[in-house]
């Protein structure tokens, strides 16, 4: 410990730094100790300064608040206020605290070769029979630390989403293969008007949702985008004659790669853009991706035309909308 | 035009009712100057601009000297450039008002820049295109003045996330398309040129009929862009264009992490 000089009182928490040209009293006459600011007298006095303003703003910051608060005035008091502090507490230590250098002497934590040699000679020797005594106990701790392992994994599984279901589940609440399409469902506005053939000019778009279900947040898989790029019936895909009457067609407003809503509808090119990666869909080739990430086309949703002049779904989604999952079998 | 009747459709009377309504802004393009002006101009969120048949004969005269070179004479249409009749006063006036129209340079998207004509000579282009009938008696939009006075600004907000910010994002700033066409910001439009945007859906804008929008909610819309959007209120005193996270991390990166790196050099920096 301390081989300081004979003066030495023995100051606890200065052994370490106690070498043969720093005694362990301090002492003004030492040029360790000395302050590192050339001109204390003005050091002292820009950290009181900067103190007392702390102290300023502190105490403007609390009489605002008890007055019913500014939030501007707040920030700026309070943080002005902190500023000040820090920058004083900071300037201190810069300047007025002793300038060193200290030093300080470390030895080596690590144990000897020998002693560590031994340590792991008995873990293995004491250690390895105690275990084998009690072959049951052992038994049951592996098992019990086993499970548990397999248990925290549970929550991981669970965050990747929920069960997809079957194709044969017609609830979108427990079926990614489900929407609330049906057939002959009418298509309405996000605050549940119908929508007739009347209403788009041929360019127009509009979002819809199937009738009764535009409330809840939990039909966003039911969102489909309605676009009239023509005043005649478009065929879209082979197989698809009658889907688009009127040269109104709609197509599942999810991407196909993230499930983002895809929004944006260049009418010129008649092509769907995806805001979150830029895939772009061909609307009068049945949503086909001609770009970006996404794997699928968009799901188009098949119209027709009531004797009232409503547009209505044939049927439901022929495929689940939105991204593709394990299970889904194209 | 959306109102072609069917034999088959038998319209409910609620869309009967909406569409004659809509009427009201869509006065037709061709009709002579007293029928074009709408009644009831205090009441109504949209009336349209009457343009004096006075115009006309000017307008020609403008056109011939500045558009005709591309859009042929009697705006027939050339293979630089489309067929205008029919197109309406709107039309003429969104572009022709925000610059895009005589064309600069040909490029994927006609520029915005400073208009070459003055209001009047604009509204003299526009009433002569307006004159053209149209070979299938379409209607087209005329060119709209806004009533403010009645507009909602919560549903205008309301309208503009769900139909507008898709293109245009949700601070009005505009953003890139695809193969160098764009949505232009809004933050210089006028409420005539919103609402005529709206309703006549330029280049690759989708067009908002009565049938999607409103007359009332085209007001609430306009009322919001050129309020809320166009003079945005920044907390933090800039809105660093409005463009996002990118613009916004840039800064706190910069000052931020730079500003503490500075004073970290000062703190450890022996006096």
């Amino acid at each position: 410990m301390s081989d300081a000089p004979s003066t030495a009182t023995a100051q606890p928490g200065h052994g370490q730094a106690a070498e043969e040209d720093v005694p362990s009293v301090a002492s003004y006459a030492d040029p360790h100790m000395q302050p590192a600011a050339r001109d204390i007298g003005r050091a002292e006095w820009v950290v009181g300064a900067f103190l007392f303003l702390g102290i300023v703003g502190m105490v403007a910051f609390a009489v605002v608040y008890w007055r019913g608060g500014q939030p501007q005035l707040e920030g700026i008091f309070f943080g002005g206020g902190l500023f000040s502090l820090g920058f004083g507490m900071t300037a201190w230590g810069k300047y007025l605290l002793p300038r060193g250098p200290f030093v300080e002497q470390r030895h080596s934590n690590t144990s000897s070769d020998i002693e560590r040699e031994a340590m792991a000679a008995a873990i293995v020797d004491r250690g390895g029979m105690m275990v084998k005594r009690r072959p049951v106990l052992t038994g049951l701790l592996a098992g019990g630390s086993g499970i548990m392992g397999v248990v925290l994994m549970f929550p991981l599984i669970r965050s990747l989403g929920n069960n997809p279901g079957t194709s044969a589940d017609l609830n979108p609440g427990t079926s990614l293969y489900a929407t609330d399409w049906k057939v002959g469902t009418r298509l309405v506005t996000a605050d549940g008007t119908p929508v007739s053939v009347f209403d788009l000019e041929v360019g127009g778009t509009m979002t819809v949702f199937p009738e009764g279900f535009t409330s809840d947040i939990q039909q966003a898989v039911d969102q489909t985008i309605l676009l009239r790029p023509a005043d005649s019936s478009i065929i879209t895909k082979p197989g698809r004659e009658t889907w688009a009457p009127d040269g109104y067609v709609a197509y599942s407003k999810l991407c196909t790669h993230a499930g983002c809503p895809v929004g944006l509808y260049q009418a010129e090119t008649v092509q769907l853009v995806c805001p979150c990666h830029q895939s772009i869909f061909n609307v009068l080739d049945g949503a086909q991706q001609v770009f970006g990430p996404a794997p699928r086309p968009l799901p188009q949703l098949p119209l027709m035309v009531d004797e009232r002049g409503w547009l209505r779904s044939q049927g439901p989604y022929d495929q689940p909308v939105g991204p593709g999952f394990w299970e889904r079998s194209s | 035009m959306f109102l072609r009747i069917h034999g088959r459709h038998l319209l409910p009377a609620a869309i009967l009712a909406g569409a004659s309504v809509s009427g009201l802004f869509l006065t037709t393009a061709a009709a002579g100057p007293a029928s074009a002006s709408t009644s009831g101009s205090q009441i109504a969120p949209l009336t349209t601009v009457a343009l004096p048949p006075s115009y006309v004969t000017p307008g020609q005269q403008l056109f011939e000297e500045n558009c005709s070179s591309c859009h042929g004479v009697g705006a027939l249409g050339t293979d630089h450039a489309p067929d205008l009749v029919g197109v309406g006063s709107a039309t003429v006036d969104f572009w022709v008002s925000t610059g895009r129209m005589p064309l600069a340079i040909g490029s994927i998207q006609a520029a915005q820049k400073p208009s070459k004509f003055d209001r009047t000579q604009t509204l003299q282009i526009a009433a002569f295109i307006a004159s053209l009938s149209s070979p299938s008696g379409v209607q087209s939009p005329g060119i709209p003045n806004v009533n403010l006075q009645t507009a909602d600004i919560a549903d205008g907000q309301s309208l503009f996330v769900l139909n507008c910010a898709a293109c245009h994002t949700i601070t009005g700033a505009g953003d890139a398309l695809t193969n160098g066409a764009y949505a232009p910001s809004l933050h210089v439009a006028t409420a005539t040129q919103v609402a005529e945007a709206i309703r006549t859906g330029p280049a690759n804008m989708p067009t908002f009929g009565p049938g999607n929008i409103t007359n009332q909610q085209v007001a609430d819309i306009v009322a919001y862009v050129t309020g809320p959007i166009q003079n945005p209120n920044n907390h933090g005193g800039s809105g660093l264009g409005g463009v996002g996270p990118v613009a916004e991390g840039f800064i706190a990166l910069l000052i931020g992490v730079g500003g503490l790196a500075l004073i970290a050099f000062w703190i450890g920096d022996r006096a």
